[in-house]
């Protein structure tokens, strides 16, 4: 199978979550072209990304949260980026 | 072989006495991060000048080389990873290409990156223009122990390829040598076809590259197999510029081209084009490329094969996240007795010197600056240090890389579970506040999975419930209180994990979660500045929300405590428990006698806990300390004040100090003397009040119940208010029962 569609195949056929590295590992492609080939496939709908970089926190008239902005969010700055099957 | 290759190679650099050629234009293009630019800057030095692009904000840099005494024009273009009408760059630099056809491109590729950067390469050596390879950045590539086969790469491609290394202009001889040449040519140099689609796929090629050959103010400007090729991956900048040139029939024909081929092959055009272009790349990087058996396994992945393992993972994050409590409990403490210290003596002095001076000591002003407000505050406050060592650890657990680990983990744990693994973002957001953990919810595109994540993101221990865990345990188990907020913690993602499979396989039942991917990124040393600037920004979140919402709520328990309802008091001259706070309370309290914690105390503290879980600790504050027996103090001077405050704040950082490095295997520079608690008369009260059982039934029971105003605000704003409600009740009855069991289980067990 061809690079590109085995991404598609061997996200499709992982039993859970799996990191691109490993992935890259698997399929001998350099993690950068890798990188280059999720991309394709999330223009085409294929994949989607579900990543929460800079998950924007509560508005800043409540009271348990943040005002400073999401890098005042507690915990938590940046979450790694998902890409799913599109379903 | 490429024949122009060859050619081009053993050609010698031309000299001055050779055929100078005029208004030579040189386009550079190539990836971002490439190192195009420095090359750029190498090969031009001063002479060039910065613009925009037509129309665009993008930044263009032309500048001029003499080479043998030729001018050779050098226009930089705006880094793509591909050249389509993706983004605005990818449409300037084909715009360019296509529209000034310039004499020769130079196409920088990083060395170490091959695989990615040769997909712009092929594309750019489609549109027929007269192409040079330059392999940059050869020494990383060398460093990784990557071997490329430059004579080999350059024969497959067709065309010269130059290895260089820009920054410190290694091979830029050659490379103006090459340019020097490409001058020198009289004949034009195209590449050869590199990239075979496929025999249905090339059929249609050609049929198109023919009509496009065959239209002369086609073929006049492009390259007709480049223009099929781009027409069947219906780009649309390129059909556009067709469209508008009279050339709508030939993109009509390429439509139904694209279209013939999906339904014989099953594919759009375009990804059977893209696949067959990764294919021929990943073929040729096997082809001219050898990287030593170890390459692969970079630093992070020797790591993440241990922090990341299915089955070692877990108990790794979970040992980490223990360290971190042990830790901030461990260092914060003696900041804290400095904060109770400054608070409860010279700043309370002050206020009732100050009060005194102007006539209103003893006063229920007095009573509400002392009792409310900085008793309430200040009982939060204390708790700042602890928060700040937390905040700086999880940070630099997180600047390091391993927080997005741990995302993963708990992922594929909740995957297994058969929970959406994307739940665990907005669970592990509760974690610091249940707010925006709710709001995070809207990251999931199924509406039940959002809900059901909504309703168990509030089990998370949010962070306002630790300053509770931390008064409580001090208080009760003393040094053993890091180990229990540990437990509070895990026993938090425990229920909401139970509560989520119950939840699922009852109310809402869901599709399969789909497969995805995710990346890490790699780890780093973390940036202690960076890790500083995260701890201050969360840290004064808490003190603002300390010194608003919590003040209010300190007033209004104040006021509770302050009015009585027997007529053995006056306003703000009352026993606590003959106010209306505990009249309140007293009624609620029978609700809470089988967990243990039945007094109207602990039920006031609850009820109040509904504003903000921090204003448990100052309610507890306000009914205990206010009916404590004041202990009497010296009289001090301001000087002896700030005098003693600074002495206090050395002697906390140098205890700080020595627990830090205590922490270090086979390090103890700390006496064994027991651990101050950070206000005597609380814990006292406290003491008076629980028993072990009784204080860890109490914390269940905070750790589980109804979130506060604001987070049921969030979540009838996300959800409405049945489902809000529902929340409400369902969490009550959750923390309720469970408290129950502890506090009965542990004394059927003889726990207490």
């Amino acid at each position: 199978m061809s690079p590109l569609y085995a991404v598609l195949d061997a996200i499709q056929q992982a039993g859970g979550p799996v990191s691109l590295r490993q992935l890259g590992s698997e399929l001998d492609i350099e993690p950068s072209a890798l990188q280059g080939m999720i991309d394709f496939w999330v223009r085409k709908g294929r994949l989607r990304l579900s990543g929460t970089e800079g998950v924007a926190c509560a508005p800043a008239a409540c009271g348990s949260c943040p005002t400073g902005g999401p890098e005042a969010c507690p915990v938590l700055l940046h979450m790694p980026r998902r890409y799913e099957i599109a379903g | 072989m490429s024949r122009a290759c060859c050619d081009v190679a053993a050609r010698p650099a031309p000299t001055a006495e050779t055929h100078v050629r005029v208004g030579f234009h040189v386009a550079l293009a190539g990836n971002p991060n490439c190192g195009k630019t420095t090359l750029f800057n190498a090969l031009t030095g001063s002479h060039q000048h910065v613009g925009n692009w037509p129309g665009k904000t993008i930044e263009r840099k032309e500048g001029h080389v003499e080479i043998g005494g030729s001018r050779i024009t050098l226009v930089d273009l705006p880094g793509t990873y591909s050249l389509s009408a993706f983004s605005t760059e990818e449409i300037v630099a084909m715009d360019y290409l296509l529209d000034a056809q310039p004499d020769a491109v130079l196409v920088v590729l990083d060395a170490g990156n091959l695989e990615r950067n040769l997909y712009l390469a092929t594309q750019i050596l489609e549109t027929g223009l007269p192409v040079i390879i330059v392999l940059n950045m050869m020494d990383a590539a060398q460093a990784r122990g990557l071997h490329i086969d430059v004579e080999r790469l350059s024969r497959l491609l067709g065309v010269p390829v130059v290895p260089t290394v820009a920054r410190s202009e290694r091979g830029l001889d050659a490379l103006k040598a090459q340019l020097a040449a490409e001058v020198m040519r009289t004949q034009p140099r195209r590449p050869e076809r590199v990239v075979d689609y496929g025999r249905e796929v090339e059929r249609e090629i050609a049929r198109l590259a023919a009509l496009a050959g065959a239209e002369p103010s086609v073929a006049a400007h492009y390259d007709p197999r480049w223009l099929a090729v781009k027409l069947l991956e219906g780009d649309s900048a390129v059909e556009a510029r067709l469209a508008a040139n009279g050339g709508a029939p030939l993109v009509s024909t390429a439509r139904e081209a694209a279209s013939r081929l999906e339904n014989m092959l099953g594919d759009e055009a375009d990804i059977l084009i893209t696949d067959r272009r990764y294919g021929y790349i990943n073929g040729l990087v096997r082809k001219v490329v050898t990287r030593p058996p170890l390459d692969r396994r970079t630093r992070s992945d020797h790591i993440d094969q241990i922090v990341t393992h299915p089955v070692f993972g877990l108990p790794i994050f979970f040992a980490m996240m223990w360290v971190v409590f042990q830790m901030t409990a461990n260092v914060s403490s003696h900041f804290v007795d400095w904060i109770d210290g400054v608070i409860g003596g010279p700043l309370t002095r002050w206020v009732v010197a100050a009060l005194g001076a102007v006539g209103l000591g003893g006063t229920w002003l007095e009573s509400l600056l002392t009792e409310g407000v900085i008793a309430g505050v200040g009982g939060v406050l204390v708790f700042v240090p602890v928060l700040a060592f937390t905040y700086f650890f999880i940070a630099l657990l997180e600047d390091s890389g391993y927080m997005a680990r741990a995302a993963f983990l708990m992922d594929r744990f909740m995957h297994v579970l058969g929970l959406h693994g994307k739940s665990f973002i907005p669970m592990l957001l509760g974690i610091g506040c249940s707010v925006p953990g709710v709001y995070a919810t809207r990251t999931l595109e199924n509406e039940r999975d959002r809900l059901l994540t909504g309703l168990l993101v509030p089990f998370m221990s949010c962070g306002a419930r630790l300053p509770v865990y931390l008064v409580v345990g001090v208080a009760i188990f003393g040094a053993r209180a890091g180990t229990l907020v540990f437990a509070l913690y895990i026993l938090g993602m425990v229920v909401a994990l139970l509560v989520g499979l119950l939840l699922k396989h009852t109310l809402f039942r869901q599709r399969e979660e789909m497969p995805f991917v995710i990346e890490l990124p790699p780890y780093r040393l973390p940036s202690f500045k960076g890790v500083l600037r995260h701890t201050w920004l969360r840290t004064r979140e808490f003190i603002k929300h300390a010194t608003s919402i919590i003040l209010i709520a300190s007033v209004v328990v104040w006021l509770l405590v302050s009015i009585p309802i027997s007529p053995a008091g006056s306003f703000a001259n009352v026993e606590a428990g003959d106010s209306a706070l505990a009249a309140l309370s007293r009624w609620m309290a029978p609700a809470f006698e089988p967990a243990g914690f039945g007094s109207w105390q602990t039920a006031s503290s609850l009820v109040t806990g509904f504003v903000a879980k921090e204003v448990i600790v100052s309610t507890l504050s306000v009914v205990y300390v206010g009916e404590a027996p004041e202990a009497p103090v010296e009289p001090s001077t301001f000087v002896q004040d700030v005098a003693e405050i600074g002495l206090s704040f050395a002697q906390a950082a140098w205890d700080t100090l020595r627990a830090t490095l205590s922490l270090l295997p086979g390090v103890n520079l700390m006496d064994d003397a027991p651990e101050e608690a950070p206000d005597a008369a609380l814990v006292g009260a406290l003491r008076q009040a629980f028993t072990p059982l009784s204080a860890v039934a109490f914390l269940v029971f905070v750790l589980l119940t109804a979130p506060c105003v604001t987070t049921m605000g969030a979540l009838r704003h996300e959800f409405g208010t049945k489902w809000m409600a529902f929340s409400v009740g369902f969490m009550l009855a959750i923390a309720w029962t469970a408290s129950v069991l502890v506090y009965q289980g542990g004394r059927l067990l003889g726990l207490g």
